[in-house]
């Protein structure tokens, strides 16, 4: 599996701590934030391409957050999890651009699948920035 | 019991006032036209009592001044040596008596002696001088006279017209017959029960009355007052009417028995109350009929506010109970997924383990699995309570149900062959499409079908209809020949996790689910036990244009 970098946003500790390990044992660059205020600096100051996001957090809510991470880093992918929220949040959050909505339980092999997948579209969605970069480059020499 | 009590009463109460209403207002009018009748009846009577009277004072009157002209006749025109003289006046009598009223003749001179007789009491009267007679008097001193009634000499009653010439030499007196004056009257009755008779000043009477009176009575006697023309006087149920005739001698009595005339009223009477009656009874099945037609109103007003009551208690039921179970969902998927993150984190560590330290390994790893089997199987249930496993944003399609059911069936088709089931389908040909959520209303189709196979045996029917509502609607029925669902179990059927089944066969979602979705889509979802056995799902969705 390519190896990528995953934030990991979650207002419960153990949750947090365990997934971070987890994801760590499979290859993955994992950091952790307890809030969207703290996910938002980590991700200011370090790589990340993929974001897993509590929906129903204290403070500013994973909605929130998202909208967020959206006006900060466009092209970092956002898969939000919850035992919390309705539906109709599950619908807000994809209007607003999440790259899907995962429901607790979720075991960590789909878990996976699911972050690999947004990390696959980031990357291509990355390649054709480039591409296009590229063109704007070789039609602009100099 | 109660409630049959409770309409018993209010039909009473309406019937009885219906009644009331219609009878109370009739049997006032009754009355009143019974006593105005009665009035008209009297009224009329005195009115031809007073006629009556008018015309035989008439004729007493004329009778006896045709009398009293002809002795007058008689005396201008022969004199006192005429008539004198007995062959003369037998002659004489002849000729003026054809009719018979007189009786007999006298010729008196001054001196009260007899000169002649003509009649059939000569012997009696022979040789009698009337000189001290009162009428003889009167006749000397007025030139006429007609007497009351006597007895006199000949013991017969009788009374005498009397006129004496210019000179006052000689008298004519007739003696007039009796019965012949009395006949006058005898015309004068009204009713059987009705008298007329006449009375002299003192009350006695001078003709016999006809209901065999002999004396007036004491309330005559107050009648007997001279005055003008006729009197009507009424009292209880005679009605008198008396008339001055003679001069004021002699008094007309004619009386009526108001029950005598009341015949044809007693007749309208009967007439009117068989009619009031015929009318009453009418109405009153009128009044029956109605109250019976307005209570079976009401008692189909109620059920139906009942029923409605009871669907609202239902939706209300539901709602809560849904948002019960979904938070109930959200609060253990939290734990669940720590226990599958745990299970998950011992599984990943366990292949670190030197497999000769640890014993017993793959109970370990099976351990782990099952632990992360179960969390799924409680995932499971928590997400379709929560509808996550349904299409996040319902897609509305244009749908034609009975294509959509085909499609159903061909899922279960199979199993249900292998069960002998067979599926009958009554489809509307002409059924509308509608904007619905296709495959969310296929789950709750092989909801129902998959149901309805579990509920019938071996070589069950299920019946499938669709149908055009009257409302704008689509009703689509899954009616299966089973055992039907018991009474008690009717009104929980949709309530999520109840069950009938098998403890792990059926979550008792399915149902709810079902009534769910339904709701969402504008329409509702009933159950109830055919009269031929088995049960009934029915739905009913409105047709949505699209657009």
């Amino acid at each position: 599996m390519r190896e990528f970098n995953v934030l990991v946003v979650d207002d419960e500790e153990e949750f947090r701590d365990l997934t971070v390990k987890r994801l760590e044992k499979r290859g993955l660059k994992v950091l952790g934030a307890e809030s969207g205020k703290q996910a938002l600096e980590v991700l200011e100051h370090s790589h990340t391409d993929v974001v897993l996001l509590d929906v129903k957090m204290p403070g500013m809510d994973g909605i929130e957050t998202l909208r967020q991470i959206r006006i900060l880093k466009p092209l970092v992918e956002v898969v939000l999890l919850t035992g919390h929220a309705s539906v109709d949040s599950g619908i807000e959050g994809m209007k607003l651009g999440a790259f899907d909505y995962l429901m607790k339980p979720i075991e960590l092999e789909p878990l996976i699948e699911k972050l690999a997948d947004a990390f696959e579209r980031k990357r291509l969605q990355q390649e054709k920035i480039e591409q296009a970069q590229m063109k704007r480059h070789m039609a602009m020499p100099g | 019991m109660e409630l049959s009590n409770y309409y018993t009463k209010i039909w009473l109460r309406l019937s009885g006032a219906f009644c009331l209403l219609i009878t109370v207002p009739m049997v006032i009018l009754a009355l009143v036209t019974f006593s105005n009748l009665k009035d008209a009846v009297i009224d009329k009577t005195e009115l031809s009592i007073g006629r009556l009277i008018e015309h035989k004072k008439d004729v007493v009157s004329l009778f006896l001044e045709e009398k009293e002209d002809l002795l007058k006749i008689l005396v201008g025109m022969y004199p006192i040596d005429f008539l004198g003289n007995q062959e003369n006046l037998n002659t004489l009598f002849k000729a003026v008596n054809q009719a018979g009223s007189i009786v007999d003749l006298h010729v008196i001179d001054s001196s009260g002696s007899q000169l002649a007789y003509v009649g059939p009491y000569a012997k009696s009267i022979t040789g009698k001088n009337y000189f001290d007679a009162p009428w003889f008097q009167e006749v000397l001193i007025n030139g006429s006279h007609v007497s009351d009634v006597f007895l006199g000499f000949r013991k017969v009653p009788h009374f005498v017209v009397a006129v004496t010439d210019p000179l006052k030499s000689y008298v004519l007196r007739a003696t007039i017959n009796s019965e012949t004056f009395n006949k006058l009257l005898l015309s004068a009755q009204i009713g059987p029960s009705g008298d007329s008779f006449i009375v002299n000043r003192e009350g006695t009477l001078q003709t016999p009355s006809s209901q065999g009176q002999k004396e007036l009575t004491v309330h005559d006697k107050t009648l007997l007052e001279h005055h003008e023309g006729t009197a009507i006087t009424k009292t209880g149920e005679t009605i008198t009417a008396t008339r001055w005739v003679k001069d004021g001698q002699w008094c007309l009595f004619v009386k009526a028995r108001i029950e005598d005339s009341l015949g044809p009223f007693y007749q309208n009477r009967r007439n009117i109350i068989s009619v009031i009656a015929a009318t009453g009874i009418s109405f009153l099945v009128l009044a029956i009929l109605f109250s019976n037609y307005f209570l079976r109103r009401l008692e189909l007003y109620d059920r139906k506010r009942a029923e409605l009551g009871g669907t609202m208690v239902q939706m209300e039921k539901m709602a809560t109970v849904g948002r019960m179970a979904a938070g109930i969902a959200h609060e253990i998927n939290n734990p669940l997924q720590m226990i599958t993150n745990q299970a998950g984190w011992i599984g990943e560590l366990l292949p670190d383990e030197d497999p000769a330290l640890v014993k017993n390994m793959d109970e370990y790893v099976k351990s782990v699995e099952q632990i992360k089997h179960h969390v799924r199987r409680a995932g499971t249930i928590t997400h379709r309570l929560l509808g996550f496993s349904r299409k996040i944003a319902s897609e509305k399609q244009n749908v034609q149900f009975n294509d959509l059911i085909e499609e159903t069936i061909s899922f279960v088709e199979t199993e249900a062959g292998y069960n002998n089931i067979s599926i009958i389908r009554h489809y509307a040909e002409d059924l509308p499409t509608t904007m619905a959520d296709g495959p969310q209303l296929q789950q709750v189709f092989l909801n129902l079908i998959n149901n309805a196979i579990d509920a019938v045996d071996q070589g069950g029917i299920i019946e499938i209809t669709t149908a055009t509502g009257t409302s704008n609607d689509i009703i689509l029925e899954f009616a299966d020949s089973g055992p039907g669902i018991k009474p008690e179990n009717l009104k929980q059927i949709f309530d999520p996790f109840f069950t009938t089944k098998d403890p792990g066969k059926g979550t008792g979602l399915g149902l709810y689910i079902s009534y769910d979705i339904v709701q969402k889509l504008g329409g509702s979802i009933k159950v109830e036990n055919r009269k031929s056995g088995g049960a009934v799902f029915a739905i009913v969705l409105p047709v949505i244009k699209q657009g």
